[in-house]
């Protein structure tokens, strides 16, 4: 254990390298703060639209129960759905920001209903969030670099690379202790304030276990790969370029060429189509034969067909069946344009065996709950709500049964997704291949080392 | 002067030599033709899309049959945003707002289907668009190229035997700015033509691309002399390229994130929903217009009554039940834009918080100039969302002075089965967005630009103070 006490010394006594990390660990501490904060206003959020939700039911009650018709109290009545943040959702806020987390919706046409969006501000938006994904995904890498840079050719410049090389024991071994102290600087840099938050925020142990998993390999990546580059020839400068460089190929220019890809090769506008396309279907039933729309309607739900008929006039039955028969009428588009969805999350995690920032920012929303997915399962849910609360409904309405205050009291609840904490092994191992690879490539091309010191042109730095 | 261009002169063919230089300008190039590539094609295919939906929804509406007036104030009206241009160029917050807006009797609705809703995570790491290009990989590539300009001098000891030679510092570290700030050159010229051919092509847009030049040609000129007056400060070109490379990560990649984060968690915006229950709660404080004895739409009535000078609305000679649906609307749309009107504002309140990030990082200033020019910014949102909502009030009150003129309280039973001719709402429909003027936006982005300026003022001192202490030193 002496070694380490003494890299320890070295490595502190450089002032860059002392204030690199502990700036690092600053900005995990913010980003993880900042993430805790926003967990909790969105808790907040959503206890006080829970609360505004039930006075608005309880006042419709007053207002329909006396009446006792369940169609306008169907029509009017509005319910609240909403989407808790996960106990992980600090660590990457997501699409969280931009997509609505509480949404109301009653028992008319879905489809029209469930596409509605959050008043956000777009500019915001814009930036993504400040968060710890956004810390380790973009800003560790940095710090790793200018952690390793210089770590062959620094001590090539003070003149010291001969004689720790011709001292008996170093060799790779020493560059990899010194790499390895760096890295575990970091990781430690980076997660005590993620850990502390998570315990904070009652994190399941998966995670935990997550959250570790996917910090160290993209961690032990770029250290591979400035390992790899430091003990080539050249500059300190050069080597600085270099993984700049790489750091902006595989963290900025990489993701977004392949968001240009996949958006032209995934188009996804079959949203429009299901909205007009559902619009024809509900305000043309004004118009058609009401006979036909029950028969219809009947086709797919025959449990009424044996109600009694249409009066004259307005009946509500008719309305709700040719609402209902207003989302069925659209179901291809609807699945058309959930295919398209999914299939960019699907193509974004295989792209994550290749791009480890994609690899990694893949297993913590997953794990966050707070992607593409978890949005679709919000709506997945919202639907499966409002399919129960048209069952609650249709009796009251076929078989014109009063609807008073008791019948409002059944009314269903809408109950959210029980998280489902589950470790994302898909873009974990794929992680882990890529850190294995750049490890592996950082310690082999430490052998050059001793030959570029060994032929005497190399050139100094 | 003829000393400035020969060092300018053997700085660059050093950097002709250096691969780094060579290889970057070739890559960056390369990079920006490809952005503006797929932004233009994706450009053209959004536009083209939703031009052929705004047709396809002012058709179908137009194609509706004969109908009570109220059906068609419930089956609405589609509009899309029109693309701008130079949004090829920078889309700005294209991606973050939708722009799929149904309008409907009522109600209010938002713009949907945005494209960051629709999106894997790979949007949070940006587009790929000229703008962004421009924005954060350019200064990467000026940082790299520059760092070690006058550095490299020093660290040889050159620079003693120059200035020994008669070389004033001012010259030499002019001459090496004019190097980078011809190497800038040749990295935004492709972006200059591609801006010159837009003003060419769509002349009303010129002044904005002009404008857009004159920003990015600013911005350059910003990292040129922040550069070069870091490079004249440090020891070593390492030390410049690290001090560089931290400014430039802070500058492009950290603030631009922390200063939203600040904004949004200092002044939160109230939720859709809570707006909405809002709305409705003043409403139903206001009055119900199916209430018969609801003591609003009682008064309301006793004035239409003696407006008329009859004393029951069946004599009036207009139907009644049309001129309560025109004020209910009245009354709904007022409260909607007064909502609206709110929430702009905070989000507006919201970026002058962003704003006070500028003095950290020239990047924001720079981002809001080059979207307000892009027609890609909040304001220009609002716009459309106010225009769109000012145009659901005119068409559904169109079709609601339609149902109090052309059906009698008689004839006005039941809106299943009463109609009116489709003829009356041939037309009625269609949108048109009209954008702000550029002298408008330029008033509004005048302060962007100022910010811009006084950096540019800061950084010429930095440069000032560089060459005195080079100056001093020899």
């Amino acid at each position: 254990m002496n070694w380490l006490v003494h890299e320890w010394r070295l490595l502190v006594r450089s002032r860059l390298a002392a204030a690199a990390l502990l700036l690092l660990l600053c900005l995990s501490a913010l980003a993880v703060l900042a993430g805790l904060r926003e967990v909790q206003r969105q808790r907040h959020t959503i206890a006080r639209v829970q609360g505004l939700q039930q006075q608005e039911l309880q006042a419709e009650m007053q207002k329909h129960a006396t009446k006792g018709d369940a169609g306008s109290a169907a029509y009017y009545t509005f319910h609240g759905t909403w989407d808790p943040p996960s106990p992980a959702a600090f660590l990457a806020l997501g699409l969280r920001d931009a997509a609505p987390y509480v949404l109301r919706v009653r028992a008319l046409a879905l489809q029209a209903q469930l596409h509605e969006g959050e008043s956000t501000n777009p500019e915001l938006v814009l930036a993504g969030r400040f968060d710890f994904a956004f810390v380790l995904v973009y800003l560790a890498p940095l710090f790793l670099v200018v952690l390793h840079y210089d770590l062959v050719s620094g001590e090539r410049s003070a003149g010291r690379l001969g004689a720790l090389l011709a001292l008996p024991g170093t060799g790779r071994r020493l560059w990899l202790r010194r790499s390895g102290l760096r890295v575990g600087l970091v990781f430690a840099a980076l997660v005590t304030p993620a850990l502390a938050g998570a315990l904070a925020s009652g994190t399941p142990a998966a995670g935990l276990l997550t959250l570790l998993l996917a910090t160290a390999p993209y961690l032990l990546f770029w250290s591979g790969l400035a390992l790899g580059v430091a003990a080539l020839g050249g500059s300190s400068a050069a080597k600085a370029t270099a993984l700049v460089g790489a750091w902006v190929v595989l963290t900025l220019v990489a993701p977004t060429l392949s968001n240009a890809a996949l958006a032209r090769l995934l188009p996804v506008h079959q949203g429009v189509e299901l909205m007009l396309g559902q619009r024809e279907a509900v305000h043309g039933a004004w118009d058609k034969p009401r006979e036909a729309t029950m028969e219809r309607f009947f086709r797919g739900h025959p449990e009424w067909r044996g109600t009694a008929p249409l009066p004259a006039g307005f009946h509500w039955k008719w309305y709700f069946a040719f609402q209902q028969l207003g989302d069925e009428s659209v179901q291809a588009q609807v699945a058309a344009y959930r295919d398209g969805l999914v299939a960019r999350q699907r193509w974004t995690e295989r792209l994550g065996w290749l791009l480890p920032a994609v690899g990694v920012q893949a297993a913590l929303h997953r794990h966050a709950n707070t992607d593409l997915l978890a949005e679709l399962a919000y709506q997945d849910r919202i639907a499966q709500f409002h399919d129960r609360l048209r069952r609650f409904y249709y009796p009251y309405l076929f078989s014109e049964t009063r609807f008073g205050t008791d019948a409002f009291a059944k009314l269903p609840r809408f109950e959210p997704a029980p998280v489902a904490a589950d470790l994302p092994l898909p873009p974990l191992l794929g992680l882990a291949a890529m850190a294995l690879l750049a490890s592996w490539g950082g310690i082999v091309s430490l052998r050059r080392i001793g030959l570029l010191q060994a032929r005497p042109s190399a050139a100094p730095s | 002067m003829k000393g400035v261009l020969r060092i300018a002169r053997e700085e660059l063919r050093l950097l002709w030599r250096g691969r780094v230089a060579l290889y970057g300008l070739a890559l960056l190039v390369l990079l920006n033709a490809v952005a503006a590539f797929t932004s233009w094609e994706h450009w053209r295919h959004a536009a083209a899309e939703r031009m052929r939906y705004q047709a396809r929804a002012n058709a179908e509406f137009d194609a509706q049959p004969d109908r009570h007036p109220h059906r068609m104030v419930h089956y609405g009206h589609f509009v899309f945003r029109p693309l701008d241009p130079l949004a090829a160029f920078d889309p700005g917050i294209n991606a973050q707002t939708g722009h799929t807006l149904f309008l409907e009797g009522h109600r209010q609705n938002s713009p949907n289907f945005g494209e960051v809703r629709q999106s894997s995570l790979l949007l949070r790491f940006g587009e790929l668009t000229p703008a962004f290009v421009l924005q954060v990989l350019a200064p990467l590539l000026l940082i790299f190229v520059g760092h070690a300009s006058v550095a490299r001098e020093r660290e040889s000891n050159l620079l003693r035997v120059l200035l020994a030679q008669g070389v004033a510092p001012g010259r030499l570290v002019a001459g090496k700015a004019v190097a980078l700030l011809g190497f800038a050159g040749m990295l935004l010229s492709p972006t200059l033509l591609l801006l010159a051919g837009t003003a060419f092509a769509i002349p009303h847009r010129a002044g904005a691309a002009i404008g857009l030049g004159a920003a990015y040609g600013l911005w350059f000129l910003l990292w040129v002399a922040g550069v070069v007056g870091v490079s004249t400060l440090c020891r070593r070109g390492r030390d410049a390229l690290l001090a560089l490379l931290a400014i430039w990560s802070v500058c492009v990649v950290l603030v631009p994130r922390l200063a939203p984060e600040l904004a949004a968690t200092t002044l939160s915006l109230p939720t859709r929903l809570e707006t909405d229950i809002a709305v409705s709660r003043e409403l139903k404080a206001i009055g119900d217009s199916h209430d018969p004895d609801d003591p609003y739409f009682a008064g309301f009535r006793k004035q239409v009554l003696a407006r008329y000078g009859v004393t029951r609305i069946e004599d009036l000679p207009v139907n009644y039940k049309g001129l309560v649906a025109l004020e209910g609307e009245r009354l709904t749309s007022e409260l909607f834009e007064r909502h609206a009107a709110a929430g702009f504002d905070r989000q507006a309140a919201q970026l002058l918080w962003v704003d006070r990030g500028a003095v950290l990082s020239p990047v924001l200033a720079l981002r809001r100039l080059s979207m307000a020019l892009a027609g890609t910014d909040l304001h220009h949102y609002r716009r459309f969302v106010e225009q769109a909502e000012q145009h659901r009030f005119q068409l559904v009150q169109a079709l609601n002075r339609l149902q109090a003129e052309k059906l009698s309280l008689a004839q006005d039973r039941s809106s299943r089965d009463d109609r009116i001719s489709r003829q009356h709402w041939h037309g009625l429909a269609e949108f048109h967005h009209e954008p702000p003027s550029l002298v408008e936006t330029l008033g509004r982005a005048a302060s962007s630009a100022g910010v811009l300026l006084l950096w540019l003022a800061l950084l010429g001192g930095l440069l000032a103070l560089g060459t005195r202490r080079l100056a001093r030193s020899s």
